[in-house]
């Protein structure tokens, strides 16, 4: 062997690479492993705990999507009634996550020997954070929607389980409409927002992601919040609404609401009230005829017809998707769901038509986007798919392989070894 | 060599590690706000207007599908100017007459139609042109300028009801409001309010519109008698049908009921509580009181809504026969009362 192929190696060894990244040494001690590995325990039991309490979408947004959540020990448990008031700080998932992963890179650059007897080892502990990586990842930039379409009819968008925009559409053109859509983060009580491509200020008075509403004689036994409203469907229903925390269980229905005053220079032009029904705002006309017109309130101004409305956070797709026919089956003599099924034809942005079959862990994938079958209601003949956008997709089955050869590598390796051992012994 | 395999392990560790805690910061939605174009998806109807400087907007004309307005003069809001949508191709003889017997004409027929038709061009617009003036009323008559504009199946009536002379004045703002207009129906149902023959402007504040049945013959109304339609039938039978409208409670529920009572020569009540005539009723979601009384010859079917400032009267009156004919249609009518005040 000469001096460069030496100097070669020895930039491998393990002390080399210690020399190299000193400051990587204590991330990689195995008591820290340990006692993330440890905590994540803790994580996962506290979740589920409060699951129950909040839901699982609660549960994932407080304790998994944060690098830290307060749990208060249930009242239920011995020593609850004292125990109880007290708030404990639980480290969240993207803490605990991105310490292990930055604990396993510190291990696999300063503690893992890098020599062909231990690849499998390294390849596996390679697969381990790519899949940490890779659901870090999903949590951050996964985002989830709905699309909800009638027998016989197309939807060309689709709109997220949380979250809502208030949205300006000019329908005047008979060719195109224009849509303006103000984001809820943007929808900050006090504010003042000078909107491109709309002729009005938008001066925000109230907004919150959930509330209760009922009706009321007169205006002035409104709710305080409501008071002011004198325009549009609030005023005309005198609406009166109290706010309401925002529900992160399964079955939640948070009615998101704002009122806004819009101003056109220094002229105030009145106040509205807009608010977004869960499941749609078409959906109105089926809680009350008042509200029919919360899907579309009207604004006219310089010979144009705007529509505004408060509605979950809408994308357009540059597809269709077009329900041709929908199927369920119960297992017999059950109310027990066995299957969905939705036939539908993908109209794509070639004009081309694809026939497609969506049915329960049978998504359709196109354009980044996969559609799986959610809901269905056979008697109001409509469908409603799950849709997901997750650009890392790929990524823990790229893991699950890595994961897979290693251990492949690993067991082969010592099988081998064993098995030339034994035939020497024999021999 | 600068890029040797320590280096370039270096460089790739380091990069793995900035892109983890990249990933746990960086990931967030998009919060601007957007402007896009789609294809329509609104199915109501569209109706759009640029307003002439020196007119006003009613106010609470609710929905997408009209509009009201006046002008503003330094002696208040005058005159009234509307947009009326019909679903199907209403006939100009038709529209014609709603209005003409309102100003005193006799029934137009086909053949007379032409002395206050003619067409007129607004920009890229064909409209019909109906001039119709007040008779018996030599000075500053009141004048009805009816502008029909045909899409399709659709019927589209502009009506400018004032005193001639401001309708002379609003004559270059009426007809580029027209040329502003942008009208299209959609596929749900247009609530049409009734048009001006149903809201004269000499009409008592806060007066409601309404949709009466086709084959009802409209008569001459009044500032107090606010509409006025016969219904007869072959036999010869005949029904009245007015909404009055008085300032206050005109002597309050009692003495009203048994007004009604003696027109049909029913024994007056004694009091409120178990008459049979009575039942409570919502007309546009105010509290009213539904009459119906009968003996063999007559009947009164009847509303009775008393506001906080004037009471309004809605009654049909006539051969009993008939009126169990009508009865339907006039408590259809009653549903499509609205006063525009919520």
């Amino acid at each position: 062997m000469n001096n460069q192929s030496k100097k070669k190696k020895s930039a491998y060894t393990v002390g080399a690479r210690r020399k190299a990244f000193p400051w990587m040494v204590p991330f990689a001690s195995v008591r820290l492993t340990l006692t993330l590995l440890s905590l994540s325990m803790i994580l996962i039991f506290v979740a589920t705990l409060e699951q129950v309490r909040i839901g699982i979408r609660g549960a994932q947004a407080e304790y998994f999507e944060s690098f830290y959540g307060i749990w208060y020990y249930p009242e239920q448990f011995w020593g609850g009634s004292f125990l109880s008031v007290v708030p404990l700080p639980i480290p969240g998932g993207y803490l605990l996550g991105g310490l292990l992963i930055i604990n396993l890179i510190a291990a696999f650059v300063t503690r893992f020997q890098w020599s062909g007897k231990k690849i499998g080892i390294q390849i596996i502990h390679l697969g381990i954070i790519l899949l940490l990586i890779g659901q870090m990842t999903t949590q951050a930039i996964q985002v989830e929607s709905r699309m909800q379409i009638n027998k016989g009819e197309s939807s060309d968008y689709i709109e997220r389980f949380h979250g809502v925009e208030l949205a300006f559409t000019d329908v005047t053109d008979a060719n195109r409409s224009k849509v303006v859509s103000i984001p809820e983060e943007l929808l900050k009580p006090g504010s003042t927002l000078r909107v491109p491509g709309f002729p009005f200020k938008v001066r925000v008075k109230a907004f919150g992601p959930n509330c209760s509403f009922d009706f009321k004689e007169s205006a002035a036994q409104r709710s305080k919040i409501t008071m002011d409203v004198n325009r549009g469907i609030g005023a005309s229903a005198n609406l009166s609404l109290s706010p309401r925390e925002e529900d992160y269980s399964n079955d939640a229905a948070n009615f998101g609401y704002l009122v806004f005053q819009l101003v056109n220079g220094s002229e105030e032009l009145g106040t509205w009230l807009a608010v977004a029904h869960p499941a749609g705002n078409d959906r109105w006309k089926f809680v009350h005829t008042k509200l029919e017109g919360m899907a579309f309130q009207p604004l006219r101004h310089e010979g144009r017809l705007w529509g505004v409305e408060l509605r979950s956070i809408r994308e357009y797709l540059p597809y269709s998707i077009e329900l041709l026919k929908i199927e369920n089956e119960f297992y017999q003599g059950t109310d027990i769901p066995h299957n969905f099924e939705s036939h539908v034809n993908l109209n794509l942005e070639s004009g081309q038509k694809r026939k497609a079959l969506v049915y329960m862990n049978t998504p359709l994938r196109h354009g980044g986007k996969t559609f799986y079958q959610y809901q269905m209601n056979k008697a109001a003949d409509y469908t409603v798919f799950q849709v997901i956008r997750n650009p890392s997709w790929l990524v823990p089955y790229i893991a699950c392989i890595l994961l897979s050869v290693g251990l492949l590598w690993q067991f082969s390796f010592h099988l081998i070894n064993f098995l030339r051992k034994q035939s020497k012994v024999s021999a | 060599m600068y890029f040797n395999s320590q280096n370039i392990f270096k460089i790739g560790a380091s990069n793995l590690l900035f892109f983890s805690l990249l990933c746990l910061t960086s990931c967030t939605e998009e919060t601007e706000i957007q402007t896009y174009y789609i294809p329509p998806e609104y199915e109501g109807p569209v109706v759009a207007w640029k307003l002439p400087p020196n007119w006003g907007e009613n106010p609470e004309l609710s929905g997408p599908m009209a509009g009201s307005f006046h002008v503003k003069t330094n002696s208040g809001p005058q005159g009234r100017i509307g947009v009326m949508p019909f679903r199907e191709a209403v006939s100009t003889l038709s529209i014609t007459n709603m209005f003409g017997m309102e100003l005193g004409y006799e029934k137009f027929k086909e053949d007379t139609l032409s002395q206050v038709l003619t067409t007129k061009k607004v920009g890229q617009k064909k409209f019909e042109w109906i001039h119709l003036t007040e008779r018996d009323s030599p000075s500053d008559p009141k004048t009805a300028l009816l502008a029909v504009l045909r899409q399709k199946d659709e019927t589209w009536l502009f009506p400018f009801v004032a005193n001639a002379a401001l309708i002379d004045q609003e004559m270059n703002s009426f007809i580029s409001f027209l040329d502003s207009t942008t009208v299209r129906a959609g596929k749900k149902v247009i609530r049409a309010p009734r048009p001006i023959s149903a809201a004269p402007i000499d009409k008592p504040t806060g007066a409601p519109t309404w949709d009466a049945p086709d084959h009802w013959i409209t008569g001459k109304a009044s500032s107090v008698r606010i509409a006025s339609y016969t219904v007869s039938d072959e036999d010869g039978n005949e029904l009245d049908f007015s909404i009055t409208s008085f300032p206050g409670d005109v002597g309050g529920l009692q003495s009203n009921v048994n007004r009604w009572l003696t027109q049909i020569e029913l024994p007056k009540i004694e009091s409120l509580e178990s008459t049979p005539y009575l039942t409570s009723y919502s007309i546009d979601e105010k509290d009213a009181h539904l009459f119906l009384a009968e003996n063999t010859e007559k009947t009164i079917y009847g509303a009775l809504l008393f506001g906080k400032s004037r009471s309004w009267f809605f009654k049909i009156m006539g051969d009993t026969s008939l009126a169990k004919v009508e009865k339907e249609n006039f408590l259809n009518l009653l549903t499509t009362v609205c006063f525009h005040d919520h």
